[in-house]
């Protein structure tokens, strides 16, 4: 198990290295020349009296030193790549990438990335966990009760309601509720954060912020419920054509027992794995929602910095996502193993 | 054993119970029961037994039919339509349906934007067509009491407004005033040309009115005199104040942006701009010249514009135009000898003539089927048109003819495009991306699959670890970041959607890839499998030929459901604004304008009727996937 591991960290290591290359390079295909432009602006701020002629030499040294600063003093990609991770010395053969901490630059908030990503980030995690909670809370019971009552009506109807609910585009899920929410019944604001102008604290400013996330967190919850509960529903089906499940019910068990011990357990393996998967998508901020409702969030971040290119935070962005899913993958292959003793992980 | 039987004993098994077998010996055909079906035949019966799946099928085919011939039938349409006075309708079909006592009693009809307005001869107004005015909540249908019980003289009507003349001299306003269409501005504002104080609390000559005209947010009055009365909206006329001195006029008319005047002189027309409008033309698709050397000699009589261009009458009954016209405008027709036109009206973009002979032409631009004039139109002696809609007169005032736009199914949206055939031609493309898409995504899925589980070994971890690194990209963020920076680099729009499809497939192979190595790693170790390699077939072939068609079905379910998908996911690319962009119509990109309340709540049908197609689209696909998984799945039928 610990040699598997091992193994697996290893190739998610090697995995996040390349998959940087690409989008590194991607972000690289558009033309801007931060040390260019720094050296342009600061041209700008000196003194007038210089010739034309001073001012080009000295805006070419300046330049040189702010390619050496930004590690771009070189056409070579790779070298590039590598001081951008720290991995290699820069001009001054100092290391001063991801791994030692600078994250970069944000010129759109002219602060540094961290702080650009904090504040959304909080946001991001606090709406994702109750809406987690929420769909799981609602969609393994129904997933359950489908699965039980096979074939009967409710099953139908839940059915095609789910099918329904994985068929649209989120979007028109929030085009619906705002619809249905603020403009025909008028219970819930149609986007912000807060009151305006309030500034509450506790329970006051806890009762206001779920107030404007009550309806984002509604169609966040109502997006997920489909395909989840269908997946309930399935691996219930599953573990209640086992074998052990006929053997409970020949022992005369009652039928609650069957299901709620025997079945259940079973059809939790699949699920357990999946909602582990889910708790790590609670970093990543959906985009179209926090957008659409207009929450300070990591999907709306990622957006406004699309739009402005502040490249800086969109690759951060991109590279903590792709981490994030790797982690994922990682942990739901060992919890996998660990909850259910038959699946060898070691293979 | 085929279903129906099963059916049939099902339902008769008391019977059979107690009263034995009824069926007639010679009926019961021993082969027919066990007849074997062919696995494939067999998913089609099963398939066609689910009626959702089969109405879901329908609907599916249906739109495809939809989307790829219905672009046919609009030879007219174009991507990038604007039309500044249709924005925003709401769907309807009234724009011709003249109230029934209005049509045999005309006096005059007139509109401008999406409503039209009449007057019958006892005096009384009718409104009809799209008469709500955007957010403002006003409807000019509420005609105000005090028109309603006066006897009118004259009514014109402009985009949002519509002014009405009594018998008595008293001008009437209604509809949006915020712009000073009519009455006193709330506030004084420069941009607003206010109306003359002795209309407003005063009355007029109705005998001395030679033309009552309205204009986008503009109203004007002009006597026989020559004295002009004008009012509205300074931003919708720059050249209003050029007006508003002591000038006498022939003739006044409005464009879209100017206002025209004809002098006395009627050798040239006043715009109180240099340059504008100095050409003229003998018809649409005519030569444009000097306007004196055209004339040479002649006078301008009368003047009519349309949006763009405006039409000259001149002395010796022939006319030409100033102005740019459209592409693909209609020529004007040419007359018989002797024949001449005594009227000629204008609508948006196009104009309606009425010869001394009785016959009646329309040319200009034929988007909305404006200028198909009906072939049996007899008696009329008095034409109207505006906006695009056009009605003929006979002379006892009954209504002989009307032909024109009829109105919205699904309404217009901002830009004032029809919704309905945006629908059309959005889906076309919606549809054709998706499908590229998973034609992309299912070519590399099938063979990285296959290879890596026919395979096995070095070969199979490292394309394992390739697709666990595509998987581990996040869809969305990723293909926005690729359109972004798409948007940098200069390439055509053709080559911009291109690329978005392979984005789309190249990011969305993993899930089908990891299907088919699961499928091929079961079956190779099948007998068959082993019979070829004992036969010394060569792997490649093994691969490809023997194990792909035993794990098809699994493929075509994927490629069903992901069709879905990636229609969703371009869907929601295009209304993010990151996939394919305005003009060109996707269903996605058509509801981008619904991303705030306003829209969403008053313009309820600029997302309603596209995300009902995009909805039953992508419905009916997961349905038809979902069954065909239910039914390939020997397990699941079991059960059923």
């Amino acid at each position: 198990m610990g040699k598997y591991i091992f193994k697996r960290i290893i190739y998610m290591i090697f995995m996040v290295l390349i998959l940087s290359f690409i989008m590194y390079l991607i972000y690289n295909l558009i033309p801007n020349n931060r040390a260019y432009t720094d050296a342009r602006a600061e041209i700008q701020t000196l003194k007038q009296g210089l010739t034309e002629e001073e001012k080009e030499t000295r805006f070419q040294e300046l330049y040189l030193t702010y390619q050496r600063r930004y590690g771009t003093d070189t056409d070579n990609m790779l070298i590039r790549y590598l001081r951008w991770m720290g991995l290699y010395p820069k001009y001054g053969g100092e290391y001063d990438g991801l791994l030692q901490g600078n994250f970069g630059y944000s010129y759109e908030a002219r602060d540094s990335v961290i702080n650009v990503v904090k504040a959304p980030m909080l946001n991001t995690i606090f709406i994702n966990i109750f809406a987690t909670i929420f769909a799981l809370g609602i969609a393994i019971p129904m997933g359950i009760v489908c699965a039980v009552k096979r074939g009967s009506k409710t099953d139908q109807a839940v059915q095609i309601i789910t099918i329904i609910g994985y068929s649209l585009p989120v979007f028109l899920f929030c085009i619906l509720f705002i619809w249905l929410f603020c403009s025909t019944l008028g219970i819930f604001p149609p986007s912000g954060m807060k009151t305006p102008g309030s500034n509450y604290t506790g329970w006051k400013w806890f009762v206001d912020t779920m107030y404007y996330y009550a309806l984002p967190l509604i169609t966040m919850t109502f997006c997920s419920l489909g395909s989840m509960t269908r997946y309930t529903r399935a691996s219930m089906v599953e573990a209640l054509s086992m074998d052990c499940i006929k053997t409970a019910r020949a022992k005369g068990l009652r039928e609650k027992t069957v299901i709620y011990s025997h079945a259940f357990r079973n059809a939790l393996i699949p699920v357990v794995t999946l909602v582990i998967g889910w708790f790590l998508g609670i970093f990543s901020g959906s985009v179209v929602i926090e957008s659409m409702f207009g929450l300070n969030g990591m999907g709306k971040l990622m957006i406004s910095s699309l739009r402005t290119a502040d490249f800086d935070v969109i690759i951060l962005l991109q590279l903590f996502y792709v981490a994030i899913s790797l982690i994922g993958n990682l942990i739901v292959d060992i919890a996998y193993g660990f909850i259910d003793p038959r699946i060898r992980v070691s293979k | 054993m085929s279903s129906n039987t099963n059916k049939m004993s099902r339902s008769n098994w008391l019977q059979r119970l107690f009263w034995g077998n009824k069926v007639p010996a010679e009926e019961v055909d021993i082969n027919k029961v066990e007849e074997i079906v062919s696995p494939g035949r067999q998913i089609v019966n099963n398939f066609f037994e689910r009626k959702l799946a089969v109405f879901a099928l329908c609907v599916v085919l249906g739109m495809f039919l939809f989307v790829f011939i219905g672009p046919l039938f609009m030879p007219n349409y174009y991507d990038a339509y604007t039309e500044v006075t249709q924005k925003n309708v709401p769907p309807t079909m009234s724009m011709l349906s003249v109230p029934s006592e209005l049509k045999n009693d005309i006096k005059m009809i007139d509109s401008y934007g999406t409503f039209s307005v009449g007057l019958s001869n006892s005096g009384k107004v009718y409104v009809w067509g799209a008469t709500k005015i955007g957010t403002t909540g006003l409807d000019v249908k509420n005609i105000p009491e005090e028109v309603k019980n006066t006897r009118i003289a004259m009514v014109a009507a402009g985009i949002d407004h519509i002014i009405a003349i009594g018998e008595d001299g008293t001008v009437y306003g209604w509809g949006n005033s915020r712009l000073g269409q009519y009455g006193i501005p709330a506030e004084e504002s420069p941009s607003i040309a206010a109306m003359p104080e002795e209309l407003v609390n005063g009355k007029i000559d109705v005998a001395n009115i030679k033309k009552l005209e309205c204009g986008y947010q503009c109203s004007a009055i002009l006597m026989n005199d020559g004295t002009l009365y004008l009012w509205g909206n300074k931003n919708s006329y720059s050249n209003i104040d050029k007006f508003l001195g002591n000038i006498t006029f022939k003739d006044i008319t409005f464009t879209l942006n100017y206002i025209v005047g004809l002098q006395e002189a009627g050798t040239t027309l006043y715009t109180g701009t240099r340059g504008l409008f100095g050409q003229v033309r003998s018809n649409i698709d005519g030569k444009a010249v000097n306007i004196a050397d055209y004339l040479n000699g002649r006078k301008i009589v009368s003047i009519i514009a349309n949006n763009n261009n405006i039409c000259l009458m001149l002395d010796d009954n022939s006319v030409c135009f100033a102005g740019d016209f459209q592409q693909n405008s209609v020529p004007m027709a040419t007359l018989a000898e002797g024949e001449y036109f005594v009227d000629v009206e204008a609508g948006t973009n196009y104009y309606t003539g009425l010869t001394n002979k009785g016959n009646v032409y329309s040319w200009g631009s034929n988007i909305l089927g404006q200028v198909d004039v009906p072939k049996k139109l007899t008696g009329v002696s008095k034409i109207y048109s505006g906006a695009f809609q056009n009605f003929a007169v006979d002379e006892n005032d009954d209504l002989v003819g009307k032909w024109g736009l009829k109105g919205y199914i699904f309404g217009t949206d901002q830009y004032g495009a029809d919704i309905f055939q945006r629908i059309v031609n959005g889906g076309k493309m919606t549809m054709t991306i998706g499908a590229v898409a998973v034609i992309i995504s299912s070519i590399i899925g099938i063979i990285i699959g296959c290879l890596s589980g026919y395979f096995g070994g070095k070969v199979d971890m490292i394309l394992c670890r390739v697709m666990e690194g595509f998987s581990a990209i996040p869809f969305l963020p990723f293909a926005m970041i690729l359109s972004a920076v798409m948007s940098q680099m200069t390439l055509s729009e053709e080559m911009r959607i291109f690329i978005i499809m392979c984005i789309l497939g190249v990011l969305s192979w993993t899930g089908l890839a990891r299907l088919v190595r699961g499928q091929v790693l079961a079956a190779r170790e099948s007998e068959y499998v082993v019979a070829a390699q004992a036969m010394g077939v060569k792997s490649f072939k093994i691969a490809f030929k023997h194990i792909l068609p035993n794990v098809i079905s699994v493929i075509i379910v994927n490629l069903t459901l992901s069709f879905a998908t990636c229609m969703l996911t371009e869907s929601t690319l295009s209304f993010l604004g990151f996939g394919v962009n305005y003009p060109r119509p996707t269903w996605g990109n058509m509801l981008n304008g619904a991303n705030n309340a306003t829209v969403i709540q008053n313009f309820w049908w600029q997302w309603l009727f596209t995300s009902i197609f995009l909805a039953i689209t992508t419905i009916c696909i997961n349905i038809v996937g979902d069954t065909l998984r239910d039914v390939m799945d020997p397990k699941s039928s079991v059960d059923k």
